[in-house]
């Protein structure tokens, strides 16, 4: 089967620790070839975890994730990954950067350097290439970062609140952007977020979590064209729906941790 | 330094990039000169009023007036510890500094790589580092200069024993330093270039290792200071030249004009030392912000 295939899967953090720490249970989900996919839930609720299981940085404790039909085990380029920060490496220009990924792969110099001002330009970073990646912003860093991530043909990009730290006018920009380089590259996206306006803006599908330990508490399909007017009456309608939906598990979590 | 006799502003450095870019350097020299200057003038007034005795606290015109006076001291080649010997010129000074500093030179450089490659093995075999951390944490604290008589024992005479008490002083530091750093790396770098394929020997060369230079650096750079301290130690207790054996001379003879001109040249050296190890970190290490330890 084509896409991500996510089934049955369970982490449990230090699961031999005195605390063992139940992320996810029993959690199945599939992203087919294309689609955007967002993962709504409260801060700890397990997306997170999730992500790494799929990105194959960590095993998931029961379950299993395949990929195009194969089972993940290890990280691989086709599933790239982006954080809530760039963490571009500091000693190397923002070309370096976009490029790490192929240098480490081989091939043509020339060809190599084309394609990474190509994607240097789709991203509106054509200029920025050898500074430094302190000198950009905040959004310059992280179109950077989407940059190095597609620089690898990534058939899926795992994204952990990737716009979390950037302001709200930036945000905004970001997500148009993406959704330009997501229909360009045709790769599916799988994102996080606890952004219930962000998820409304960009998913084909959301994934509403519960509180940890993260399962899934409904899935709501959006067919509206984008860009979306989340102020119209049927995004509007949507949004309530996630509030109440997230409202519950953040009651529940709140009273969780007032339990300890 | 600039034709132009106006007030250094904001738009005159906007307009013209040379003020822009000697002022803050001129700036800088100003200071330092004026923070130098007022100690001097201050001891020189204890002088001019009779508190300070000029044989015991002989203020810089007495101890550098008669230079030529003060060179005779210096032998390149001494093994005559107190005698006058060959010495005599302006070289043979500069040998004698040379001789310090290439001890200390030689220490950094082993006790840096060293400590490095010692520290990485540590993170990444894990039984090497069960076996030694315990120790290596346990030897840390000790002095560089209870390694003295064991430097002279195993090393004898001669340079070894100063290269090696140097090599001590930032080993061990620099080992915990190393554990440190790499610990540091943020985790999300070796996720992204696990994701990107990179192989674990890719991930430590491209990665890890100019992620943890930065830091060592600067650790190396604080403990320069303590490299100088020791190896005048050494050099005082047996080694037969460098700057430690002219000092310990001094000391001997009474000669404080000499103990004085001595210290002014183991400052003058060491903070050309920390001026060079600041010209690599900007050289090798670009894409760190220059620190501001020290003058300057």
């Amino acid at each position: 089967m084509l896409g991500l295939s996510i089934t049955n899967v369970s982490k449990v953090w230090n699961p031999d620790g005195p605390d063992p720490v139940p992320a996810v249970t029993n959690l199945t989900l599939d992203v087919k070839p294309g689609e955007f996919v967002v993962l709504l839930g409260p801060s700890g609720c397990g997306k997170s975890s999730l992500l790494y299981i799929v990105a194959g940085l960590e095993d998931a404790t029961s379950g299993t994730v395949t990929f195009d039909g194969l089972p993940v085990k290890e990280p691989s380029p086709e599933r790239g990954l982006i954080f809530q920060e760039a963490a571009l490496f500091p000693w190397l220009s923002v070309r370096d950067n976009v490029g790490f990924g192929l240098s480490i792969k081989g091939g043509q110099p020339g060809a190599r350097a084309e394609k990474i001002d190509k994607l240097l330009r789709m991203v509106g970073l054509g200029g920025a290439g050898d500074k430094r990646p302190d000198e950009l912003s905040g959004g310059m860093r992280q179109r950077a970062a989407l940059a190095r991530a597609l620089a690898m043909d990534p058939k899926v990009l795992l994204m952990d609140e990737p716009f979390a730290a950037l302001d709200i006018q930036t945000r905004a920009r970001m997500q148009d952007h993406l959704l330009a380089i997501w229909r360009a590259s045709g790769a599916s996206v799988l994102l996080v977020t606890h952004s219930i306006d962000e998820a409304l803006a960009l998913a084909d599908r959301i994934v509403v979590f519960t509180a940890r330990p993260g399962q899934i508490k409904a899935e709501i399909s959006i067919d509206a064209p984008r860009p979306r007017d989340l102020r119209g009456p049927e995004m509007i309608d949507l949004a309530r729906r996630c509030e109440a939906l997230l409202a519950e598990e953040v009651t529940k979590a709140f009273q969780e941790q007032e339990l300890l | 330094m600039s034709d132009n006799s106006l007030p250094a502003s904001a738009s005159l450095r906007r307009k013209s990039p040379g003020v822009a870019r000697w002022l803050p350097l001129a700036k800088s020299i100003g200071w330092a000169s004026l923070s130098i200057g007022l100690f001097v003038a201050f001891w020189e007034f204890a002088w001019w009023r009779g508190w300070a005795n000029p044989l015991l606290l002989p203020p810089p015109h007495i101890f550098l007036a008669n230079l030529t006076e003060q060179f005779r001291f210096f032998d390149p080649n001494g093994e005559r510890i107190g005698a006058l010997s060959e010495g005599g010129s302006f070289f043979s000074v500069l040998g004698v500094i040379g001789w310090s500093s290439l001890r200390v030179f030689l220490g950094l450089l082993i006790g840096f790589v060293a400590s490095v490659i010692v520290g990485v093995a540590i993170r990444y075999f894990g039984i090497f580092g069960k076996l030694t951390l315990p120790l290596i944490t346990m030897l840390a604290p000790i002095s560089p200069v209870a390694w003295l008589p064991v430097a002279i024992f195993v090393f004898g005479i001669g340079n070894p024993p100063a290269i090696f008490l140097v090599f001590i002083s930032i080993f061990f530091v620099m080992v915990l330093a190393t554990l440190a750093q790499i610990d540091a790396v943020p985790r999300h770098y070796i996720q992204l270039a696990r994701v990107m394929g990179a192989s674990k020997r890719q991930i430590f060369l491209r990665v890890i290792l100019p992620a943890i230079l930065p830091g060592l650096f600067v650790t190396l750079r604080m403990n320069l200071f303590g490299a100088w301290m020791v190896v005048l130690i050494a050099e005082a207790v047996g080694v037969g030249s460098g700057l430690g054996q002219v000092t310990m001379m001094a000391r001997n003879t009474f000669n404080a004009s000499l103990v004085f001109f001595t210290m002014t040249l183991i400052g003058l050296t060491g903070f050309l030392f920390d001026q060079a190890l600041r010209l690599i970190q900007r050289k090798v290490l670009w894409w760190i912000q220059p620190s501001n330890i020290g003058a300057l």
